[in-house]
């Protein structure tokens, strides 16, 4: 194994980058609205210098309107999901860890589901309640999941599997009190949704969200070596100056946060909090300094082709993208576990 | 033996003769009522034995509940659902919870002779629980306006009231003739019907709402088979509408879609949103029940306005507006056109 330089780091985030920027390009020209790629480059130029005289109104609509923010919006989701489940792995040591897995996902719908049905039109307050959802479940899995005092990772699945389906049972009651036909519309969004309609001026909420991105992963990124410490034992990592309920107190936020701003924004979109990382692991080695980096943006990559595939193979009609990720996710998932256990 | 005999000493006190007489009794009517009942099949083709005449029923959807007010029946009515809202009136009859999940107790309790459902909304199940207590379902499956006539015309047959049936029906069914020939030489216009605004959900072009569009001389824009297609918001650019129809009581309804779509990214720089196209008709096109045809009138005054012109003459506006407050449909009726 070679020693991990930051130098290292840098080329395998640049090498993943690009191939971001390829799924990005792919994404950007696969669509219901038939438009060229001479019109798409056009159009990108001509946004970019500000000139819109020769360029017809729809195909500005396509580009900047429709599929560049869903680009940015399926970045934003991949990189946060996949974020938080290496921070939730660190965080309860344990590898099937993730907030889809945990219950904090549904804790993130409950939350953001409540704000829609309560404040509908108070901007941030579903972002908020979705963060409270995240938090409060997190905090009631680790709870739940000790067992004399130590955290066990069976009991925590356990515990994690339970709350989800509680959790379910009241979003279920809750959808059950609206009538028929908005049942529809959030069943759909339950499952994992990138197709919300942009606010009046997205440039600012991107902005905000982007912010939320960067602090909260920038947080677990920043516990990274503590983290390697961590992993090897807690008591080992005390011995060596580190303050492991700080480090734990950071991490469980910052992964809270980050499933509070996923949700909020898509819906409950599984399994890419658990395959992203695992992947990474297996491609790259455990190293958090490597693994935090490389998991946002693989779970970037993966969020974006997942979501190109949703609404392009039924296309004019949409699929929700948390099928895709489910349908891929899950056999991917069985594969890994069966080949650790050889 | 010596259970028998005080079997013999229990059947002659004076408790058991008073419980055999009370068995008896309630015994006797129904055996009368089976001697006139009638064998019918149902519009899902299940077979139920209906008595000659039905004095009470109970309706587990809000479009039956509204026929049979249409019909002035509402004296037989003895129960409905939570959801029936229309006319105002069928909101103070008993209910029995919620069309898809109704408490079958409460309609037990009811007595009816007969229950109505239909297929849009209600579960087969429930149908199936009622016929095990002996309780007949009448099932409508109306998939297009057409279809409803012919529905709205068997309740009345069923509640023995085939006249009135035929009365409604045919009025109906002459205000859709007058609207057909009114539209005759009009294209029709293509709208986008908004199921959900986000996600962006529309209707196919197999619904019941997409058949009664077709009457307002109105198209849906969207060729899909499925019935609730979710759509991409890039289909829309592509296809253009002439103009986007809401229903009314969506979630997140604004007062005013006009002004929502005005500011929504893509959905602002739409030429129907720019020309001001957008409608908010009320939620009874979903409902297959006679107050529907007020919903096609008022849709087709909405996007073909020169049909409608004075010089073309009032016969169909004035019957209509007569019929619409028997059926109480037209009320609420809004729109955003300018």
């Amino acid at each position: 194994m070679r020693p991990l330089t930051p130098k290292r780091v840098a080329w395998i985030c640049l090498g993943l980058g690009l191939v971001l920027f390829g799924a990005a390009v792919i994404s950007l020209r696969i669509g219901a609205y038939p438009i060229s790629v001479v019109d798409i480059v056009k159009t990108l130029f001509s946004g970019i210098l500000g000139r819109w005289d020769s360029i017809p109104t729809e195909h500005r609509s396509i580009v900047f309107d429709v599929r560049l923010p869903r680009i940015l919006l399926a970045v934003l989701v991949g990189a946060s999901l996949s974020t938080a489940g290496s921070g939730f792995q660190a965080l309860l040591r344990n590898p099937l860890a993730d907030p889809y897995v945990l219950g904090v996902s549904s804790g993130a719908a409950l939350g953001a589901i409540i704000a829609l049905i309560a404040a509908p039109h108070v901007p941030g307050a579903v972002q908020l309640a979705a963060f409270g959802g995240a938090a409060a479940t997190t905090a009631a899995v680790y709870f739940l999941g000790r067992r004399g005092g130590q955290l066990d990772s069976a009991t925590l699945l356990l515990a994690g599997i339970v709350a989800a389906s509680f959790l379910s049972a009241i979003i279920m009651f809750l959808m059950t009190t609206l009538s028929g036909r908005d049942l529809r519309g959030m069943a759909f969004w339950l499952m994992g949704d990138l197709a919300s309609t942009l606010p009046t001026n997205p440039l600012p909420w991107f902005e905000a969200l982007f912010f939320v991105f960067v602090v909260a992963a920038g947080a677990i990124y920043a516990t990274s070596s503590d983290l390697n410490l961590i992993l090897t034992g807690e008591q080992e990592a005390r011995h060596l100056g580190v303050n492991v309920h700080r480090v734990k107190l950071v991490v469980y936020i910052a992964a809270s946060v980050l499933t509070g701003l996923a949700v909020s924004v898509s819906g409950t979109i599984g399994y890419v909090g658990l395959l992203v990382p695992h992947v990474m692991r297996m491609l790259f080695g455990t190293d958090y300094r490597l693994l935090i980096p490389t998991s946002a943006i693989g779970g970037a990559i993966l969020v974006l082709l997942a979501d190109t595939l949703a609404r392009s193979i039924v296309s004019p009609t949409e699929l929700p993208v948390g099928a895709m990720t489910a349908l891929a996710g899950a056999p991917v998932f069985i594969y890994l576990m069966r080949r650790r256990m050889r | 033996m010596e259970f028998v005999t005080i079997l013999m000493q229990a059947l002659r006190s004076p408790i058991a003769a008073v419980l055999f007489s009370a068995l008896i009794i309630r015994a006797a009517p129904t055996f009368a009522a089976q001697n006139a009942t009638r064998a019918v099949r149902d519009e899902v083709g299940r077979a139920i034995t209906v008595p000659a005449e039905v004095k009470r029923i109970v309706s587990l959807a809000p479009n039956l509940t509204e026929t049979v007010y249409a019909l002035g029946l509402e004296d037989l009515l003895v129960g409905d659902t939570n959801f029936c809202d229309t006319p105002e009136a069928a909101k103070s009859k008993p209910h029995v919870g919620d069309p898809q999940n109704p408490n079958i107790e409460a309609v037990v309790a009811l007595h009816p002779d007969l229950v109505l459902a239909t297929t849009s909304i209600n579960r087969p199940e429930t149908a199936d629980a009622l016929k095990r207590l002996g309780i007949p379902v009448y099932t409508t499956d109306p998939h297009t306006v057409r279809a409803m006539l012919d529905s709205t015309s068997h309740i009345a047959e069923m509640m023995g009231a085939a006249q009135q049936g035929e009365i409604l029906v045919g009025k109906l069914q002459q205000r859709l003739d007058a609207l057909h020939a009114r539209l005759s030489d009009r294209p029709m216009v293509h709208v986008l019907f908004i199921v959900w605004l986000d996600p962006l959900q529309s209707i196919g072009q197999g619904t019941f709402i997409a058949d009664a569009l077709r009457w307002a001389g109105a198209e849906s824009a969207i060729t899909s088979d499925q019935p609730w297609p979710h759509l991409s918001i890039e289909e829309v650019v592509r296809v253009q509408p002439d103009y986007i129809v809401f229903a009314e009581n969506h979630l997140g309804a604004t007062t005013d879609e006009l002004a929502d779509l005005r500011v929504r990214p893509v959905w602002r720089d739409l030429d129907a949103v720019e020309t001001g196209h957008v409608l908010n008709i009320s939620e009874e096109i979903e409902r297959p029940s006679p107050g529907l045809v007020g919903v096609i009138e008022q849709l087709a005054r909405d996007v073909h306005p020169e049909a409608f012109s004075a010089a073309k003459g009032l016969p169909v506006v004035s019957s209509s507006e007569k019929l619409a407050t028997l059926t109480g449909c037209a009320e609420g009726f809004t729109t955003c056109a300018r």
